[in-house]
């Protein structure tokens, strides 16, 4: 019973996730289109590449940037949302409900609004700064190449707050409330409780979610690619959009296969090692409560 | 919660400010959250022109004409039975494949099942884009490139780690008393499984099936990477092609966001009905 419960799942896991993922590996050590049978080994020369291509490291760039400063956003939204929501205030599923619900909307929706209100000109931003009279601001275009990675950041900082939000905010209802109940008898702030009952009773959660936030900043391609439109400037490419465009590109594809799959395994080594250090950084001594 | 004791009049005042503070920060939050649905049903039902003129206007007149278009010759009613297509089955085949691995996982004393659990666990971990290329290769070579069959195997391969994680936790939170009491009454394994735990494990079954469902229905880049033919497109990639061909035929954009509410509806409605049970189930994954 356990081996027929367990081969269909372990199959196609596998055969689709695991066998893909090392084949990555070797598919990265050749230099191929794909379409044509041979495949010609180069070894490390994709890599060697790599390191010496500008765009790639640009790209490298705007991945610390979402990790770093929109992680920044993202968590400091998160906590104060956290604070906030668990002050015993009304409504407070309500309010979760619709904090989370971007998270449950197509990107490419998302994107498209996004890309509406950043619209030069015509954009519900110019728009709303025209009728309170900030026409310096206005005529700002947020779809510039130095404006336009900033405009994508906000939409995404919009949804992932969301996803984290809950997260933490789970975490902090597991609290035993007696101890908010007592710091609020002798008089802490809601600030001073979050800080110094709600974060250290609920580290080992804020460090699985800091993980999982480097897991999916490093690997992001969605809201960007979608965001950056047809034309894409390279002023919004991460490692992701980098490989798709390498390897599938847009008109004219490259099929660049080899060296696509190249910035995937960097990818990966990256999150391996942001993973680690992040462990490494935030480990403490676990509360029991 | 307020204590009833001694609150002199500065510190209750405090209270009120800090109360309303964060009445109008969270409540600014979320209603931004719906003035995005609401803002983008009402561009959907506007004429180009008014939209630019007056973004903020109600559409008295309502354009439904807006949404025939885009229905009918964007082709979106194919994209969207593609889309339901494609995802229902997935999800189908997810719990097939899934449920009875979870079980076992959870619940089954064999050596190695820790490791095992963990292996599968790992592939959380693993960024998709990694996986393009070979990906694209495989199916190819299974002859099942560019079709909705292949990309809703893909689907289920890549959703295994996720929906046996939190198939598991729902698993083992189960009491162990009821099994042991269906061995006894002379179950066999599969009885037990079949009869026992499975209706027990309904609710957590039906959670991961729905966030498999909204998950797969809003995903983009496996489908840009494996379909490539128009006639097999999804919903999102029906959209990003219509903003490509907006390039050229001038800004049809009412009828792009008439698409977008054909996109979003569903798993709005979805979020609506069961909101408590997909947070749940997301922070049961995440924080145990």
């Amino acid at each position: 019973m356990v081996i027929s419960f367990l081969a269909p799942a372990l199959l196609l896991y596998l055969g689709l996730l695991v066998f893909p993922s090392l084949q990555a590996f070797y598919i990265s050590l050749f230099k191929t289109s794909g379409f044509s049978d041979t495949m010609q080994w180069v070894g490390l020369d994709n890599y060697i590449a790599l390191w010496n291509d500008k765009v790639f490291w640009l790209s490298l760039l705007n991945m610390v940037l979402i990790l770093v400063v929109g992680g920044a956003c993202v968590f400091g939204l998160a906590f104060v949302f956290t604070m906030l929501l668990s002050s015993g205030l009304w409504g407070k599923k309500l309010f979760r409900a619709l904090i989370f619900m971007p998270n449950v909307i197509a990107v490419t929706a998302i994107t498209t609004f996004w890309s509406f209100v950043f619209m030069p000109r015509y954009g519900l931003l110019t728009n709303v700064l025209k009728s309170v009279g900030l026409d310096s601001l206005a005529s700002v275009s947020w779809t510039a190449p130095e404006n336009v990675f900033w405009s994508m950041l906000v939409g995404l900082v919009w949804i992932s707050s969301g996803f984290f939000t809950i997260l933490i905010l789970a975490g902090a209802d597991k609290v035993p409330t007696d101890m908010f109940e007592a710091a609020r008898l002798e008089g802490a702030s809601q600030l001073q409780i979050f800080r110094f009952i709600t974060v250290p009773m609920i580290w080992d959660v804020i460090v699985i979610t800091m993980v999982l936030w480097c897991i999916q900043a490093i690997k992001i391609m969605e809201f960007p690619y979608a965001f950056g439109g047809p034309n894409i400037s390279q002023d919004v490419y991460t490692p992701a959009i980098y490989l798709y465009i390498m390897g599938f590109g847009q008109r004219d594809p490259v099929y660049a296969l080899g060296y696509a799959t190249a910035i995937g395994v960097a990818m990966f080594a990256v999150t391996i090692a942001a993973v680690l250090a992040m462990r490494a950084c935030l480990k403490r001594e676990p509360l029991e409560f | 919660m307020q204590p009833a004791s001694s609150s002199s009049r500065s510190t209750s005042l405090k209270r009120g400010i800090g109360r309303a503070f964060t009445y109008a920060t969270v409540g600014a939050w979320s209603l931004f959250t719906v003035f995005f649905v609401v803002w983008i049903v009402i561009a959907s039902l506007k004429k180009t022109r008014d939209l630019f003129s007056e973004p903020w206007s109600l559409p008295l007149k309502p354009v439904w004409g807006n949404y025939v278009k885009t229905w009918v010759s964007s082709h979106f009613g194919d994209y969207f039975l593609n889309s339901l297509w494609v995802v229902s089955i997935s999800v189908c085949m997810l719990l097939v494949v899934c449920v009875p691995a979870a079980y076992v996982l959870a619940r089954a004393r064999f050596r190695g099942r820790e490791a095992l659990a963990n292996f599968f666990i790992l592939g959380m971990g693993v960024p998709i884009p990694l996986l393009f290329v070979p990906l694209v290769v495989i199916m190819t070579t299974l002859r099942m490139g560019d079709s909705l069959s292949g990309l809703s195997v893909v689907y289920v391969a890549l959703s295994v780690p996720f929906t046996i994680y939190v198939l598991m936790g729902f698993f083992a939170s189960l009491p162990g008393e009821i099994e042991s009491a269906a061995i006894i009454d002379g179950c066999s394994d599969f009885q037990t499984f079949w009869h026992v735990m499975m209706p027990l494990a309904m609710p957590g079954i039906a959670t991961v099936a729905i966030l498999n469902f909204v998950g797969l229905w809003n995903e983009y880049q496996l489908s840009l990477v494996l379909i490539n033919s128009p006639e097999n497109r999804t919903l999102s990639l029906g959209i990003y092609s219509l903003i490509s061909s907006m390039q050229y035929s001038g800004g049809d954009w009412p009828g792009l966001f008439a698409g977008i509410t054909i996109v979003m509806v569903p798993t709005i409605i979805m979020f609506v009905a069961m909101s408590e049970r997909m947070i749940s189930g997301i922070t049961m994954g995440g924080v145990k």
